[in-house]
């Protein structure tokens, strides 16, 4: 496959991100961490606040984690946790973004979740957005609304800033241009053979969310421009859609091994994937108002009924010419494993095979999960 | 055209050959060779091609194509082609068995199920990341009760009171087995016990597939009768079991290439 200098830049962006932050906190500006699609970048940056994703990817940080939590909950929350609670007393090094942040902004999502930001509220001031988890009704929306307006107020104490309607409107704007950006990228995708692999897509897709607006529109731009000038070599690989569980950075497990045993990943339903940019906001609207109707939309597997994932599903494998669907769940999510069954009756209904792969960070299930992609590879072809 | 499939197992490495003229005429393979992988699969690997060469009475210079698969298939520098052991099996029952639509297969580390349809994988779910429904976990169990894994099953079927086990952890049931033995209970109806469990395991596999007839039991485990009686009884059918069942994943290697 084609060696994408964007690709490469990418990924030694790390640093340059971290002092650009650093500067930003000398210089008086507010940087905030948070966990989470469901809460708007809009208002932070309206804010005049930076922020950094504080999901775990890594699986060192997960012992310094089990000090204080449970040790059969998900992985991506030991992580973060043992990330941002690692006091360096051991061996054990957290990435720098960890420690770099004035507050956390969580989200009730999963169990999980909720409960790790009561433990995490003692090392870092944390604010929680609640989320009603029954979307589809107006009082729910209601709900919503008012639980943004206290997160805007609660930047607003945090910058000293005001929020106006204005710097909202034009941070939707930015914002969906970021979306409109991946939007054409993932068209590209729809190109049989595909220029990009899913590996180096999820590269962009996991950094969306830590580095700065302006720097993620340059990559894509110049991801784009490269990805369109590509002829791609002519054999056909089955083409896959994972669903499901976050890839938070550092994790590209399960891709690797789709893509080196044979298959080539064309879309992902899950949050490091479509969600973060299929809807847009609404502009020229009442800024908060569009807000919450987009976000509120998020098919995250906390919500019920879910019915509309497994919609996205079913159109995107449409969409994208999908041989066949592997099924993405870290072990104790239980959101997402319940719900494989309704996914998995859909597809079988419409004919598009699905693989389950249920795993953590650890390394030790490669060759196991490796065996199961092999044969849905033959399977495929 | 002569092939040879070898499968690397994690207990125990096959080897099969076939000729493709031969079996325009008969459903005999030429030769099957089996060797324990022990700690070098690559050595294991060699052995048992060598094994099944000798015993096929050619050399190696006339085997056309070589097959490999199970859990070394990948380090098996000498063969042309890895395939999966699941796609393996599904072809090597298919040969035997040409009404298959199911294959349960226990293998030493994983359990597996598969959905077949004309000889082709259409589904599969396999039970990893635990040794819970594998033949580990007869392997460990048996040895708390001081028997050997080859007379567990035989053992059981004169149980009067299958004992109930409840713990789907490999250790942990060791341990429920010791316990049951304090409490006196027969080693007959500890034995059907633990084979139930591993049947019961087995079959909520095979539903969630939707496995419902002509299915095939594979795989050394399926060599015991007591194992494949429990099976049978909890899915409620009667098991198709080849006379060498653990050698259907080579067979279906070797058949890779053979229409």
């Amino acid at each position: 496959m084609h060696c994408f200098k964007t690709i490469e830049d990418i990924k030694s962006s790390y640093t340059r991100r971290i002092r650009q932050i650093a500067d930003e906190r000398i210089a008086g500006k507010k940087v905030v961490g948070t966990f989470c699609l469901f809460v708007p970048d809009e208002i932070i940056f309206a804010a005049g606040a930076d922020r950094v994703i504080l999901c775990g990817g890594k699986n060192d940080t997960i012992a310094i984690a089990e000090q204080y939590l449970p040790r059969n909950i998900c992985p991506l929350v030991k992580s973060s946790f043992g990330s941002i609670v690692n006091d360096g007393s051991s061996e054990i090094r957290s990435c720098s973004h960890f420690s770099m942040v004035d507050m956390v902004v969580a989200e009730n999502t999963c169990d999980s979740k909720k409960k790790m930001y009561e433990l995490l509220e003692e090392y870092v001031p944390t604010y929680v957005i609640d989320l009603p988890q029954r979307p589809d009704s107006p009082e729910a929306l209601q709900y919503f609304l008012q639980e943004l307006e206290k997160f805007k107020s609660a930047m607003e104490k945090l910058t000293g800033n005001k929020v106006t309607s204005e710097r909202l409107q034009q941070e939707i704007r930015s914002s969906n241009e970021i979306r409109q950006l991946f939007h054409k990228l993932y068209e590209l995708r729809k190109k049989d053979p595909v220029p990009i692999t899913g590996l180096d897509v999820l590269k962009i897709l996991q950094k969306q969310y830590f580095l700065s607006p302006h720097a993620v529109k340059e990559y894509l731009n110049t991801l784009i421009t490269e990805a369109e000038q590509i002829i791609p070599d002519g054999k056909h690989k089955p083409r896959i859609m994972i669903t499901g569980c976050p890839m938070s950075g550092g994790n590209t497990k399960v891709p690797d091994i789709i893509e080196s045993r044979g298959g080539i990943i064309v879309a992902e339903e899950s949050c490091t994937g479509t969600r973060s940019f299929l809807d847009l906001v609404e502009e020229n609207k009442d800024p908060m108002l569009a807000l919450a109707r987009r976000y509120i939309r998020i098919p995250c597997s906390c919500m019920s009924p879910n019915d509309r994932r497994t919609d996205i599903i079913l159109d995107l494998a449409n969409d994208f010419n999908v041989d066949g669907v592997v099924y993405y769940t870290l072990q104790f999510c239980h959101g997402y494993n319940i719900e494989k069954n309704k996914v998995q009756q859909a597809l079988k209904k419409a004919g598009i095979p699905m693989l389950f792969i249920e795993t953590d960070y650890s390394e030790s299930d490669i060759e196991q999960i490796g065996l199961r992609v092999d044969a849905f590879m033959e399977m495929l072809s | 055209m002569i092939s040879v499939g070898i499968d690397a197992g994690s207990a125990t490495t096959k080897a099969v050959l076939v000729d493709s003229k031969v079996m325009v005429v008969s459903k005999n393979i030429i030769a099957c060779a089996i060797c324990p992988t022990g700690f070098d699969f690559i050595a294991a690997a060699q052995k048992a091609y060598e094994d099944v060469i000798e015993k096929a009475g050619i050399e190696k210079k006339d085997v056309d194509n070589v097959y490999s698969t199970g859990y070394g298939r990948n380090s098996i520098e000498f063969a042309d082609k890895a395939i999966s052991e699941i796609t393996a099996h599904a072809r090597g029952v298919y040969y035997l068995y040409p009404d298959v639509k199911g294959i349960i297969d226990i293998g030493g580390q994983d359990s597996k199920v598969i959905s077949v349809n004309n000889g082709k994988v259409s589904d599969f779910l396999m039970n990893d990341k635990c040794a819970a429904g594998t033949g580990k976990f007869l392997e460990y169990t048996a040895r708390a009760l001081e028997v050997p894994i080859d007379e567990l099953g035989s053992l059981a079927l004169a149980a009067t009171k299958p004992a109930n086990i409840t713990s789907m952890c490999t250790v942990f049931a060791e341990s429920e087995v010791i316990s049951l033995r304090t409490r006196g209970l027969a080693k007959e109806d500890i034995a059907a016990g633990l084979i139930e469990s591993i049947a019961r395991r087995v079959a909520v596999m095979s539903r969630q597939i939707g496995l419902k007839e002509n299915i095939a039991f594979v795989g050394g485990v399926a060599k015991n009768d007591g194992i494949r009686k429990a099976l049978e009884k909890e899915l409620k059918l009667s098991l198709f079991v080849p006379q060498k069942p653990q050698m259907t994943g080579a067979l279906g290697a070797a058949l890779h290439d053979i229409r």
